[in-house]
């Protein structure tokens, strides 16, 4: 509860390991409330979440250090350079001192930072800055790696090479992910399952297939799937009223 | 140049500044919109007004001693604004983080140079008015009584001028420092951290001296002995014209007095021309900095930091000397140092350890109450992490702790050695302050755990502003009733001294002790839930 309103009602669902799970649903649906009550950033008023059997409430330091998380949008220290704040995460993690340094050089150059790691955070682009949170959710090798809107501002290769990572993750590590997005070419692509959240309440789960059939849009996109599942199919009115 | 613009610019910018510093949002309010301050000038006029009325008509002084109550005050004013406008622009206007520059949002807009620098002087001249008013409106009964309205018009035409002299030279001061930011690169880039923190020492210390009344007043007095000096001093011009009125030369005053006029335009051309050599799109913070490898923590883990406690305290040390809202803090016992040796005959003895004392106290306190709300919204990395409230507490105290004792240390060492004070009193000084630093530091963490404010806005003042008062309130009465026991004890003969010393190490023992109780159960209780 956000003072009088509802955030999330009745919402139940699992990540197994080794699968993508895509988070869709309007804007205000609770999609990031939902995230941080699995980190323990916010606390539900009834219910609990647990990570790998851990309840987040009781020992939230040891599910952080399974989890690697990047927010809707990442607040980073600006007065920091990015290689100095990925040393501060690394910090945070424990990684061991000697291996840190290649694993960030490795995200540095996939994700084409590299050469920009010892400029203030403050002068980054909004992409890059997105890369730097990557970076820092991804570089201790979590179990659970939750990302909220983690394509925000990337450009087309970074995009790919984040997409081709997380299926990677999963597929050969087998980390689960959880992955809010509004693209949803995205979660068609990469999502093994999908959960559909609207005003706070799950209205539909499960494979792009199953949820087309369940919406009766057998051979449809997932965007008529969702528009259908959301009750916000019928759009011509809306855009005839803005066109005047 | 398009007045209309200009006029625009100012309120936006003024309703700007009045909204980011408020924890509600309602643009309708009144406390939200521009009208606040001529009321706030408004109410303070005329309670001023009423006060020096009802004080004159219970003292009755006599015509020639209003007259010079006048002559003594009124040319000071002009001074005072425009001292007074430096200060608040160095301290307020050029540490705002760039994220909130206030030409950002003006930028892309098309504005002129000078269009932009008169909007932007008139609005922090506007917004730094009330206290003037106040001036003001003490000044007028006292000028009408004595039949001096000719010149108290003069003072007024002039103080208002002097307000906006004063931020025009920071608009000045503003564009170059964007440069300045932006434009070093490489490994001159960490020179430039340093050269920008070291000019920010040095203008915050010249700019309070300036507005120190002790030397104001005795710069004034000066003036009579070296006139001609002071003719070619536009700053001073004002304060010439208001001195020559009250001397019968009309004449010459009003020469001064268009001079003043004269030399305020020249300074809007110029920060015109600064603005539109320097002016950069996207003003930032330094460009680049020297490689930095993955190299650890050494000084703070051999403290007995776990490493992500000292990454956190490292951090938060980079922070303050690399985040322009954070760096006045550190200035601050610089600038009392040094106020502290300049008027140094009056803090012999037992006032000079209370003088330190409170020194370093106030800035422990400062810095250990802001130090939980400048995390701002990144706070929300802190909680993603998998570290301990209690492991944050540490880090915290450790990173409030470092300048602290350097203040703790430094300040009764120079103080001693400025003072002729015998190494054991001057040691006896280091310990006393040390812990009043560390006592207050500790109590500044209670109220940080509990009010501090993480919003993201230009003059962020990273607590509550209720706490800040309660938190300075408590911290005093913590931090005397350890002070003036020692201080006794420093100056009484061996038994009496002996008790009194014990007795400050009973109230710091049991002050220290309660903070560190608090303090845990707030960021205990701060790491529960995110906040925002």
């Amino acid at each position: 509860m956000f003072g009088t309103v509802r955030a999330l009602t009745n919402v139940s669902f699992t990540v197994p390991s080794g699968q993508i799970v895509g988070l869709l649903g309007p804007n205000g649906a609770g999609k990031s409330t939902m995230m941080k009550s699995i980190l323990g950033l916010v606390r539900p008023d009834i219910g609990d979440v647990r990570v790998f059997g851990q309840e987040v409430l009781v020992d939230p330091v040891s599910v952080k250090r399974l989890v690697g998380y990047v927010p809707e949008s990442p607040s980073l220290y600006e007065f920091l350079t990015g290689a100095e704040y990925l040393d501060f995460v690394a910090d945070m993690y424990g990684l061991p001192r000697a291996a840190r340094a290649e694993r960030v050089q490795q995200f540095l150059t996939g994700l084409e930072l590299a050469g920009h790691e010892n400029s203030l955070i403050s002068t980054y682009s909004q992409g890059m800055k997105q890369k730097v949170a990557l970076i820092a959710a991804l570089m201790h090798h979590p179990r659970l790696v939750i990302l909220d809107e983690p394509l925000n501002g990337l450009d087309p290769r970074s995009a790919r090479v984040t997409k081709e990572l997380l299926r990677n993750l999963a597929d050969r590590d087998g980390v689960g992910i959880l992955f809010s997005t509004h693209v949803l070419e995205i979660a068609q692509a990469i999502c093994d399952r999908v959960i559909i959240l609207n005003h706070g309440e799950i209205v539909a789960s499960g494979t792009v297939a199953s949820l087309r059939e369940r919406a009766g849009l057998a051979g449809s996109g997932l965007e008529e799937v969702f528009l259908s599942l959301t009750g916000t199919g019928d759009l011509s009115d809306v855009v005839a009223a803005l066109s005047h | 140049m398009n007045f209309h613009r200009v006029r625009r610019l100012a309120e936006i910018l003024v309703a700007s500044q009045l909204r980011s510093g408020r924890t509600d949002s309602d643009p309708k309010s009144l406390l939200g919109r521009g009208i606040i301050v001529a009321i706030a000038d408004v109410g303070l006029f005329l309670a001023a007004f009423t006060i020096v009325d009802l004080v004159l008509g219970s003292i009755g002084l006599t015509t020639a001693g209003l007259t010079l109550v006048v002559y003594t005050f009124a040319p000071i004013i002009p001074l005072v604004a425009t001292a007074a406008v430096l200060i608040a622009g160095v301290m307020f206007e050029l540490t705002n983080s760039t994220k909130f520059a206030g030409s950002d949002a003006a930028n892309w807009l098309p504005i002129t140079p000078s269009e932009y620098v008169l909007g932007s002087a008139l609005a922090i001249a506007y917004s730094y008015s009330p206290g003037i008013a106040l001036l003001l409106g003490g000044l007028l009964p006292v000028a009408i009584a004595a039949g001096l309205g000719g010149m108290y018009a003069l003072v007024a035409a002039l103080t208002a001028v002097s307000l906006v002299e004063g931020a025009v030279l920071i608009e000045m001061v503003r564009a170059v420092a964007q440069r300045t930011g932006s434009s070093s690169t490489g490994r001159h880039a960490r020179l430039t951290v340093v050269v920008r923190a070291a000019l920010l020492v040095v203008l915050i210390l010249i700019f309070d001296l300036a507005f120190n009344p002790v030397i104001v007043l005795g710069f004034v007095n000066g003036f009579h002995s070296v006139e001609w000096v002071t003719a070619l001093v536009p700053f001073l011009w004002s304060t010439r014209a208001l001195i020559a009125w009250a001397a019968g030369f009309p004449a010459i005053a009003v020469a001064f007095a268009a001079g003043q006029f004269v030399f305020v335009g020249l300074l809007v051309y110029l920060a015109a021309e600064l603005r539109r050599r320097y002016w950069v799109p996207n003003p930032t913070e330094i460009g680049e900095l020297a490689p930095v490898g993955m190299r650890g923590h050494p000084y703070l883990t051999a403290l007995g930091l776990s490493e992500p406690e000292a990454a956190i305290a490292s951090k938060d040390l980079l922070g303050f000397v690399r985040r322009r809202e954070l760096l006045p803090n550190l200035v601050i016992p610089i600038v009392l140092l040094v106020l502290l040796i300049i008027e140094g005959a009056a803090f012999a003895g037992l006032n000079s350890l209370l003088w330190v004392g409170w020194v370093v106290g106030f800035f422990a306190l400062l810095l250990s109450v802001t130090s939980v709300g400048q995390e701002r919204r990144s706070l929300q990395t802190l909680y993603a992490y998998p570290i301990t409230s209690r492991s944050v507490l540490r880090a915290k105290t450790t990173a409030v702790l470092v300048p602290v004792l350097f203040a703790g240390i430094g300040m009764p060492v120079a103080v001693s050695i400025v003072f002729h004070y015998p190494w054991t009193l001057g040691a006896e000084f280091v310990l006393a302050s040390s812990v009043g630093g560390v006592l207050l530091a500790l109590w500044g963490l209670v109220f940080a755990s509990r009010f501090s404010d993480f919003q993201d806005r230009p003059r962020a003042q990273f607590i509550r502003p209720g706490a800040m008062l309660a938190a300075l309130g408590t911290g005093m009465v913590v931090l005397f009733s350890f002070l003036v026991p020692a201080s006794a004890a420093m100056q009484s003969p061996y038994s009496a001294g002996l008790a009194l010393g014990l007795g400050a190490a009973a109230v710091a023992i049991v002050a220290g002790a309660l903070a560190i109780y608090l303090a845990r159960a707030g960021f205990d209780r701060l790491f529960r839930q995110l906040p925002f």
